[in-house]
């Protein structure tokens, strides 16, 4: 056991000092700040608006005194988007064949009923999908209004309730009473998932590459001749896993303490929305206070109250617990794999078996989210090789305990065969060269 | 003479071929001894068993009196043929890294560490990282590692390879020096020239068996075939020889004097008949019994066994 030590010593150390991990850990944060801030700071600076012409040659009506036009004035500029009017298509052309605006849209005077037909003429530059959609968007839209407005006589009051009727839609779990959250459970569900992912990979690869190093420097020779050579491999399996722990740890204190910032900055960002009480057939149910005159929730309030509404020691005791058997059992079979690698042989051979369950579980986790508690969600939370992945995914939502028994039970069941599965390729595989090496060769060690 | 190791009748296969086949040889304690045999013989395999790293289908192996077990582990030192340190690892971590698996504890790692970089004059290098050394000088980083805890049993696999001549010396020496302080080393190799230079007893395997063994002194009386080179003044030999002798070659000695130089072959017990019928003859300057060198007993044995 001494000696396991000072291979995960060794193991660790080597790792941590190396520049990369120093760079990474500290960058990690950093960069996934710069990320999410960039964008939003790029878009705003250096964007340019859209701009577009518009020429509405429909036939103006005049009701109680107004000269109604249909389309006139009507378009809504916003940050991609910049309209101005003529009335004159061929002088609107004009400035368009001239570079002074980038489209020009002629809504023509067709005498027959609709369709209305209109043209999106562009120059140089021609419009993205999101600025074509929301022209289309706007247009029908103000059609719509206009047609209301004129042809049934209906009030601004009228239009506004008809566009947007005023519903609150609650989900509620009737045991709690809380609100369901289904959209920013399915989030963090795959997030988690993705992470999972992301780790075990990143980890698990490590593990291989560091084996298939020993491998082919030879070293390996010197070391089986003092240790055994399962130490080796566990020791590596180890040691990786604590410098992983470290740099998450570290990510997360960094992560933590850019967020302290944010929200220092920000105070308002957490804060709890107001309840109110509703009678509702005699039943008092407690709903968010909705500020009618503000048309979009408060995003960061919702994510803030969802927080606090998900069991969230349930999902990091079973993220952790994932995290590590996962790791564990894939970091195993890395190991396996890392002790076939060769520079002569084709190494993909290898690591594609290890490597299909988990992308298999990844494609799997769209349809898991949409129905967390399907049949093949719920095989698939329980099958080892995908488990780690699609269990988190559900997880969110609520898991019945059999389920979640079977799950880790069988994972651990799994991670025994799969250690001792690679503590066998890897004793015999670290010491092969060349030799065609092939998972038929490998079958061969098993039936002696 | 006591042994340090006993391989009693191994046998190990791989998939459905047997690299070593029912090999039993004995090591004495205190020599320099060859394992020996062409390439693909099993050798490496017979060593991964000494150090287990694999151990034997069938067979055992015995370390002094005892089964060889784990606790065996820090006695033996092993210079594979193959030979790899951490490349990206500075030169001290890596030595005292193995040092410390061998069981030696920090500080008297390091005291010894110091000795051998002082003795090899690499001083300077103790900070650098492997992969900036030359070749000749990674070769001797890993001598260090295999010798650094004092092993009682040394297992060198083709030592020499990957040394110019000047460290290859430097590393006979080595090992002659660990065998005066009363280790015991096996060495394996093609270069029959070393065997016969520091060796002093054998084991040829060929095929996963063991065709030949003891000591070198006696395997070569054993093959000798009753020649002699003679050196003679006169080259009228002839006609004074007893019946029997067989001149094998005869010729003018290349340095000029005109000395005749005749290789015999003179069945045994005639020595003395041969020497004095040709001293009535003419004078002799040297006569010598010529015994075959290993590179042809090794040869030799490995063709028959072929033939076989």
């Amino acid at each position: 056991m001494n000696k396991l030590w000072i291979i995960v010593k060794r193991e660790y150390l080597s790792k941590v000092k190396k520049k990369s991990f120093f760079v990474l850990t500290l960058l990690g944060p950093i960069l996934m700040t710069l990320l999410i801030v960039l964008p939003v700071v790029l878009q705003e600076s250096t964007k340019e608006r859209y701009h577009v012409i518009v020429v509405d040659e429909i036939e103006k009506t005049v009701i109680e005194g107004d000269t109604i036009s249909f389309f006139k004035g009507k378009f809504k500029s916003n940050e991609n988007l910049l309209f101005e009017y003529s009335d004159d298509i061929t002088e609107a052309q004009a400035l368009l064949e001239g570079g002074l605006c980038d489209a020009v849209l002629e809504i023509a005077n067709t005498n027959d009923k609709p369709p209305i037909k209109s043209f999106l003429f562009y120059g140089e530059n021609e419009p993205g999908m999101d600025a074509k959609s929301d022209i289309k968007e706007q247009t029908k839209e103000i059609y719509k209004n206009s047609v209301l407005r004129v042809d049934y006589n209906m009030t601004k009051e009228d239009i506004k309730i008809i566009n947007d009727p005023q519903i609150d839609f609650y989900t509620k779990d009737i045991r709690t009473g809380q609100d369901s959250k289904a959209e920013i459970k399915t989030v963090l569900g795959a997030v988690l998932g993705f992470v999972i992912y992301f780790f075990i990979f990143l980890f698990g690869g490590q593990v291989m590459r560091s084996v298939g190093e020993e491998k082919t420097s030879r070293i390996v020779e010197v070391l089986t001749s003092s240790v055994k050579s399962v130490y080796l491999l566990f020791g590596k399996i180890i040691a990786v896993a604590l410098v992983g722990l470290t740099q998450i740890v570290l990510w997360i204190v960094l992560t933590l303490l850019l967020i302290g910032g944010v929200s220092l900055a920000e105070p308002d960002i957490f804060s709890a929305p107001e309840k109110q009480e509703i009678q509702v057939s005699q039943r008092v149910i407690s709903v968010d206070s909705l500020d009618l005159t503000q048309e979009k929730d408060n995003f960061a309030q919702e994510i803030g109250e969802t927080i606090r509404s998900i069991n969230f020691p349930l999902i990091i005791a079973m993220f952790v617990v994932y995290f590590i058997l996962g790791y564990f059992l894939y970091a195993s079979l890395f190991g396996a794999v890392g002790a076939l690698l060769d520079n002569d042989t084709d190494n993909s051979q290898f690591t594609l078996p290890v490597t299909v369950p988990m992308i298999f579980a990844m494609i799997c986790v769209p349809m898991v989210m949409n129905t967390p508690t399907g049949s093949v969600a719920v095989w698939l939370s329980m099958i080892p090789l995908t488990s780690p992945v699609i269990m988190l995914v559900r997880i969110p939502f609520g898991v019945p305990v059999w389920q979640l028994v079977v799950s880790i039970l069988s994972l651990l069941l799994f991670i025994a065969g799969a250690i001792w599965l690679a503590a066998k390729i890897y004793r015999t595989g670290i010491l092969m060269y060349g030799k065609n090496l092939s998972w038929k060769e490998v079958i061969k060690w098993f039936k002696k | 003479m006591k042994n340090i190791l006993q391989i009693d009748n191994v046998t190990k296969s791989y998939a459905k071929k047997k690299a070593i086949d029912g090999v039993s040889f004995c090591v004495p304690e205190g020599e320099v001894f060859g394992l020996l045999g062409p390439n693909g013989a099993g050798k490496t395999t017979l060593i991964r068993m000494i150090n287990q790293i694999t151990m034997p289908d069938e067979g055992m192996i015995y370390f002094g009196e005892d089964k060889l077990s784990e606790k065996h582990i820090p006695l033996v030192g092993y210079l594979p043929e193959e030979r790899g340190l951490y490349k990206k690892m500075k030169v001290s971590e890596v030595v005292l890294y193995l040092a410390e698996l061998k069981g030696l504890k920090g500080l008297e790692a390091k005291r010894r560490m110091d000795f051998w970089f002082e003795k090899f004059e690499i001083k300077d290098w103790w900070n650098k990282k492997v992969e900036e050394l030359s070749k000749g000088m990674q070769q001797k980083v890993q001598f260090i590692t295999t010798v650094i805890h004092k092993p009682k049993l040394l297992i060198f696999d083709e030592p020499f390879s990957g040394f110019d001549p000047l460290n290859a010396n430097l590393l006979k020496q080595e090992i002659l020096n660990l065998k005066r302080e009363g280790a015991t080393v096996i060495f394996s190799t093609h270069n029959m020239e070393s065997v016969e230079e520091i060796c002093d007893a054998i084991v040829l395997i060929n095929s996963a068996k063991n065709i030949l063994q003891g000591r070198v002194s006696d395997i070569k009386q054993n093959f000798k075939k009753g020649e002699y080179e003679l050196i003679t003044v006169s080259s009228q030999i002839e006609k004074v020889l007893p019946s029997g002798v067989e001149i094998i070659s005869k010729k003018e000695d290349e340095n000029g004097i005109g000395n005749c130089i005749s290789v015999l072959k003179i069945p045994e017990g005639m020595n003395a008949d041969v020497l004095s019928s040709i001293l009535k003859q003419t004078d002799i300057i040297s006569y010598r019994e010529i015994l075959p060198s290993m590179n042809e007993i090794f040869i030799q044995t490995v063709k028959s066994g072929k033939q076989q």
